[in-house]
């Protein structure tokens, strides 16, 4: 095997197109031996502006190589797009954390990945470009096609960066996932919201679980039902109720039954909107005062 | 009836903790564990395995194989004359012969010169396989018509056994309350962390040297010169560093020392095999998982009239230990209450599983969550507290329980009592859930090996007046160089860091079973105890007759009056000149008298019992079952305690285990295939899963351990399963009986659906 | 099998190696420098029994390809003592009791040393965390967090000295 680490986008686009196929793009590279090792790899890690994290006219941009622990740790990831910092803290473990990257998480495609389940809530860009020197700009739930396999082909396209369009006043976001062990284990149901609230009352609201499909899943009958609902008590009911019945998901012997992954959905879906609309609250109440 | 005589001692302060000297390479990275350990001109062996639960082996082609360079020997069952072997029944062969009986059978061994050409070997050898019916369910195994897999094992029971004491009948019949159910506890992996290996060694001048860490070398050692017609003596076992034990390193993996060694013979180099982490878990030896029909008579005033148990274990394919584990899962916990009448039948039965074989424990473990589920069924039938319950019946110092075991020192009932009120039983909190529960565990056996009850140490004098211990008990980790330590340095009034414990090499050990059945402190320390005091004696005579005085022994200072040594460096300086180059040595033989045991397996199999009360208090979220222990006081009798640091070790550890097993941890089987062998599907508690572990020693004075003190390895883990369900059953006023206890499961029992889909 | 050469820094010296860059990084610590004192326990970042430093972080030695160490800076158990002169952290770890069999103790003590580098005064609940990804058999984790508690203003002290 051959491996290029990067120090320009030129060079890893060159050098994918010379390969022909046989170079495939890597970041964090974690998952690397689980599968058949390629030709030759592509580290995108050293790229200029890789792990970037900043802010301009409410829109966050996240270099792709960003690390699972140092978007967990960004104040600005912390307070503008809070469920993304929950679902990085949540993935496997503290080593995990500090190699593994959003870009990875995303082009893994995996069904529950924490982070790409939050990035998808959080209604998250990824801008890509090919060797052919194309780009192109896509939600991230729309790179999946079928489980386990991305729409991303990591030996002709790379994924360059991730933009959140940043929480701001009367919004919040928010991440939670239900695992059979509290570090070092895959969820067997995540969840994640973003929601505005508007004179108290929800607006916009996103809200995502898996797995259920390929990609992490927008609940659609369920967000326009809460269209104008008020975030209480009666309205989480009638979530768990609705986020169950929206979802088709699987039993697994390694996991759970279908039954009570499908309870869980409902269960999942009230907490994480319920926590993501305390936050949007305060943010209203701060920026009011 | 007598009272229990122990007094609580929370273990704080330095006294009596105390570190052996091994601590210093393991915190450094320097220790040399068996999978870090190699030789020059080592070859590397791979073993191909079969890919089919039940299948006739029709061809095996290595010619393939055997023309690839770098390879130095492919073995296959035909290239053998192996005679059958096992642990407890004879039914392995080293590679199969006729036909595979698992996922994971050993079919061929290659060596080569490094693991790659090794794995290339491998896949170039072709293997014909005719596929079998198989049997994974242990129920269906004993149907009329069932697949068999072994022709010696008629009807697939590998053992059985039907057991009556007292008159269940009569005691069922005059009962005012019968609680009954069905426990289910997975197959369970010990879980250690590095993954077993093996370098042996061959030359015929020299016989065989086997480098891998073991609980037990000297059986390991005796199986493997057996299976190879080798002579004793021409087989050595000499143990590296061991990255865990928890009993499934007492025989560790007998197939990979069995193969290591053929292809060592086989090419006159060092050859090193080693497991992976899969391997481990697909055919690695689990405990054997059970199912448990119980049921338990009882008077409206609490007393127990009888239990009765219905078990099946299921054996896999090959039996290793479970027969010894079986035996112990349907007895031992009988003892922990007074039981006038008890009626047992079990079955271990074979299925084309992964075979198992033992864990921490023995099997102790899962009987406790079936006795102490029914025991709170019972108290809550009847109105009266489970700790009242407990103390109601409980055994107690001078009982002779059921099975005939003979209870010189106890202090459960201090136990329990110590344990509810840490937990805060009398002030539970809202919205928590609590549980108790009870064990005993047996010090050794007297009845395992007759001819080998007990054990035997050497103490010797170095010319620098330091001493070292020469034990057959083997330390990794666990504490027992230290508690060695330390019994000697009592013994001989000596500084214990001035004392070296060596174990783990059978040409300079005594013999012994090894770390196992929790014997070590107990009856190895019994020997050392001896063995010390045997060398005081000499050494004491040596200065005597070295300075022509009476001599006294105070403080490790030789005192007399003028003219005496004052140091143990003198008299070993003279015994050396004496003998022209020995030193002096003491040795100390403990040799319990033989167990009045008789053919149903009454009598008192143990030196002695330790005994342990746990009390947990959990929380249930009630809309997912997800479920937090919160804390667990774990109250232990286990005599004096000899270093309070490694007795609080053994407690966090093993109660942990008991927490990974009552809450995360169990074998799934998809058919015959093992569904989760990685550590992150196989899933052990993390730094965030344990909860708030609380150690309370009951400290009695044991008649027969060294200084008082009896063994706590094993029994930590025993009664967390009881204490979990309970208190899980508490907080959510439905019963699992089914391990783990999974949100899912729990969830399930607080919804009233009727079982997964 | 294609050879790359890698050029890094391992345990402060500079190193150079001639290797397949797919090898894991574990492998190379162990294989071709004989460092053994990083342990094997899953190959699969499942246990962190093979964590070192890579850039001052810890890591799964076991998932990392050589080709990724170029140029970085790789920190081993070996590095934390000098001949009699051991860190407080392993000193802490042989006096608390946090070491049974010591097969996690390697990668504990690794993970342990990169989180009191960035956190000097731990609370006890992100000490469980920076550990969550060592998984020990043994102790029940009790005495390791304990020991790293106890080592935590001996290392501030050693840092600031």
């Amino acid at each position: 095997m051959s491996y290029l680490v990067a120090t320009s986008l030129e060079e890893a686009l060159t050098y994918l197109r010379d390969s022909g196929g046989r170079a495939r793009v890597v970041a964090g590279a974690t998952d690397l031996y689980l599968k058949d090792l390629p030709h030759s790899l592509v580290d995108l890690s050293a790229l200029p502006g890789a792990s970037v994290i900043e802010e301009a006219d409410g829109l966050i941009t996240l270099g792709a190589c960003l690390t699972h622990a140092s978007a967990a740790s960004s104040i600005l990831i912390l307070s503008r797009a809070t469920a993304l910092a929950e679902g990085c803290m949540a993935i496997g473990s503290p080593q995990i954390r500090n190699i593994a990257t959003l870009g990875g998480n995303v082009v893994n495609a995996a069904p529950a990945a924490d982070a790409a389940v939050a990035l998808v809530a959080l209604g998250a860009s990824a801008v890509l470009v090919d060797t052919g020197g194309r780009s192109r700009e896509e939600a991230v739930e729309d790179l999946y096609v079928i489980f386990n396999r991305s729409a991303v082909d990591s030996t002709s396209e790379i994924l360059l960066k991730l933009t959140i369009k940043s929480c701001g006043t009367g919004e919040g976001s928010a991440f939670t996932r239900f695992a059979p062990r509290r570090a070092l284990s895959l969820p067997l149901v995540n969840a994640a919201a973003r929601v505005r609230i508007e004179n108290g009352c929800f607006r916009e609201v996103r809200l995502v679980v898996a797995p259920v499909k390929p990609a992490p899943t927008r609940l659609l009958q369920t967000e326009a039902m809460l269209e104008g609902m008020a975030p209480c008590e009666e309205t989480w009911r009638l979530v768990e109720r609705a986020a169950s019945e929206e979802v088709e998901v699987r039993s697994s012997l390694l996991r759970c039954s279908a039954r009570y992954r499908n309870h869980l959905v409902g269960v999942l879906a009230a907490r994480v909107l319920q926590a993501a609309s305390e936050r949007a609250r305060e943010e209203e109440g701060v920026d009011g005062r | 009836m007598k009272t229990d005589t122990g007094t609580v001692k929370v273990p704080i302060g330095e006294e009596k903790d105390f570190q052996s000297a091994e601590i210093w390479a393991r915190v450094t990275g320097k220790a040399v564990y068996g999978s870090d350990f190699s030789l020059p001109g080592m070859l590397y062996g791979k073993i191909l395995r079969s890919p089919y639960p039940h299948a006739l082996v029709k061809n095996i082609d290595i010619s393939g194989a055997e023309s690839l360079p770098g390879v130095r020997a492919v073995l296959t069952g035909a290239g053998l004359q192996c005679k059958k072997y096992g642990i407890a029944v004879d039914d392995e062969l080293p590679l199969a012969l006729e036909k595979v009986r698992y996922i994971g059978d050993e079919v061929a061994a290659v060596a080569a010169v490094d693991p790659e050409t090794a794995e290339r070997a491998l896949e170039a050898i072709s293997v014909g396989y005719e596929n079998l019916p198989a049997v994974y369910d242990p129920d269906k195994a004993l149907e009329e018509g069932a697949p068999q897999l072994h022709e010696d094992f008629p009807g697939n029971t590998a053992w059985q056994r039907d057991l009556r004491r007292g008159n269940p009948d009569a005691a069922f019949k005059e009962a005012d309350l019968v609680v009954e159910n069905k426990f289910t506890i997975p197959a369970v992996h010990p879980a250690y962390l590095e993954p077993i290996s093996c370098v042996a060694v061959y030359d015929p001048y020299n016989g065989l040297i086997l480098h891998t860490a073991l609980q037990s070398p000297d059986s390991v050692r005796a199986i493997v010169a057996r299976v190879l017609e080798m002579p004793l003596s021409r087989v050595r076992v000499i143990g590296p560093a061991m990255g865990g034990g928890f009993g499934g390193r007492v025989y560790g993996n007998l197939k990979l020392y069995i193969i290591s060694s053929l292809l060592a013979v086989k090419t006159g180099r060092p050859v090193k095999l080693e497991l992976t982490r899969e391997e481990e878990f697909t055919v690695g030896r689990p405990m054997v998982s059970a199912s448990i029909k119980m049921r338990m008579a009882l008077r409206r005033d609490g007393k127990i009239l009888a239990r009765e148990a219905d078990i099946i274990t299921d054996n896999g394919a090959y039996s290793a230990q479970a027969p010894w584990v079986s035996k112990t899962l349907s007895e031992r916990n009988d003892s922990v209450y007074r039981l006038p009448a008890v009626r047992t039948r079990l079955r271990l039965v074979y299925t084309n599983k992964v075979p198992t074989a033992q864990y921490r424990a023995y099997g102790n473990q899962a009987a406790n969550f079936a006795t102490e589920s029914l025991m709170d069924m019972a108290a809550g039938e009847l109105g009266i507290d489970p700790l009242e319950l407990r103390l109601r019946n409980c055994t107690r110092e001078g009982d002779t329980t059921v099975h005939g075991l003979q209870i010189e020192s106890c202090a459960l009932s201090s136990c329990l009592q110590e344990a509810a009120k840490e937990i805060g039983w009398g002030s539970k909190k809202e919205g928590r859930g609590y549980g108790l529960s009870a064990a005993i565990h047996a010090n050794g056996s007297l009845v395992f090996d007759k001819n080998f009850r007990g054990s035997s140490a050497l103490a010797r004098l170095e010319l620098d007046g330091r001493v070292t211990i020469f034990t057959g008990e083997q330390d990794y980790g666990q504490g027992t160089h230290a508690a060695f330590a330390l019994i000697a340095a009592r013994a001989l009034d000596l500084d214990p860091q001035l004392i070296t414990v060596q174990s783990g090499d059978t040409l300079s050990s005594p013999y012994s079973t090894g770390a196992l059945a929790m014997r070590q402190t107990t009856i190895g320390g019994r020997a050392v105890q001896l063995a010390a005091r045997d060398l005081r004696e000499k050494i004491t005579r040596l200065a005597a007759e070295l300075s022509g005085q009476q001599v006294a022994l105070e403080k490790d200072i030789l005192a007399g009056t003028s003219g005496v040594p004052r140091d143990f460096a003198a008299v070993a300086y003279y015994y050396h000149t004496l003998t022209s180059g020995l030193n002096l040595t003491g040795e100390g033989k403990f040799v319990p008298g033989p167990a009045d045991y008789d053919e149903s397996g009454y009598g008192n199999i143990s030196l002695t019992y330790s005994f342990a009360a746990h009390a947990a208090e959990v929380e249930i979220d009630r809309a997912t079952g997800a479920l937090t222990v919160h804390r667990l006081v774990a109250a232990h009798d286990s005599g004096r305690i000899v270093n309070y640091r490694s007795a609080c070790g053994q407690v966090y550890g093993g109660v942990t285990q008991g927490i990974g097993m009552s809450c995360y941890e169990g074998y799934l089987f998809d058919g015959g295939r093992v569904a989760n062998p990685s550590f992150a599907d196989y899933r052990i508690p993390t730094s965030l899963d344990v909860p708030e572990i609380v150690p309370l020693f009951i400290e009695t004075e044991d008649p027969a351990g060294p200084y008082g003190s009896k063994g706590i390895g094993e029994i930590v883990m025993v009664p967390v399963l009881g204490a979990i369900a309970n208190a899980v059953a508490d907080a959510a006023g439905a019963r699992v009986t089914d391990l783990p206890l999974t949100a899912e499961k729990i969830y399930e029992a607080l919804a009233g659906w009727e079982c997964a889909d | 099998m294609k050879k790359q050469v890698i050029i890094f820094q391992l345990n402060g010296e500079p190193a150079e190696i001639h290797i397949d860059p797919a090898k894991s990084l574990l492998k190379v610590i162990r294989e071709e420098f004989g460092l053994y004192g990083t342990k094997a326990g899953c190959g699969k970042g499942e246990c962190g029994a093979c964590t070192v430093l890579l850039e001052g972080q810890a890591v799964n030695s076991c998932l990392i390809p050589a080709g990724k160490i170029n140029g970085c800076s790789v920190e081993t158990i070996e590095n934390l003592s000098r001949g009699e002169d051991i860190h407080p952290l392993q000193k802490a770890f042989a006096e608390k009791g946090a070491v049974q069999c010591g097969f996690c103790t390697p990668g504990m003590i690794m993970s342990a040393y990169a989180f009191l580098k960035s956190n000097p005064r731990p609370q006890p609940p992100e000490v469980r965390t920076a550990i969550s990804g060592n998984l020990c058999r043994c102790t029940g984790y009790k005495q390791i967090e304990a020991a790293i508690l106890a080592a935590a203003p001996e290392m501030d002290k050693e840092n600031k000295g």
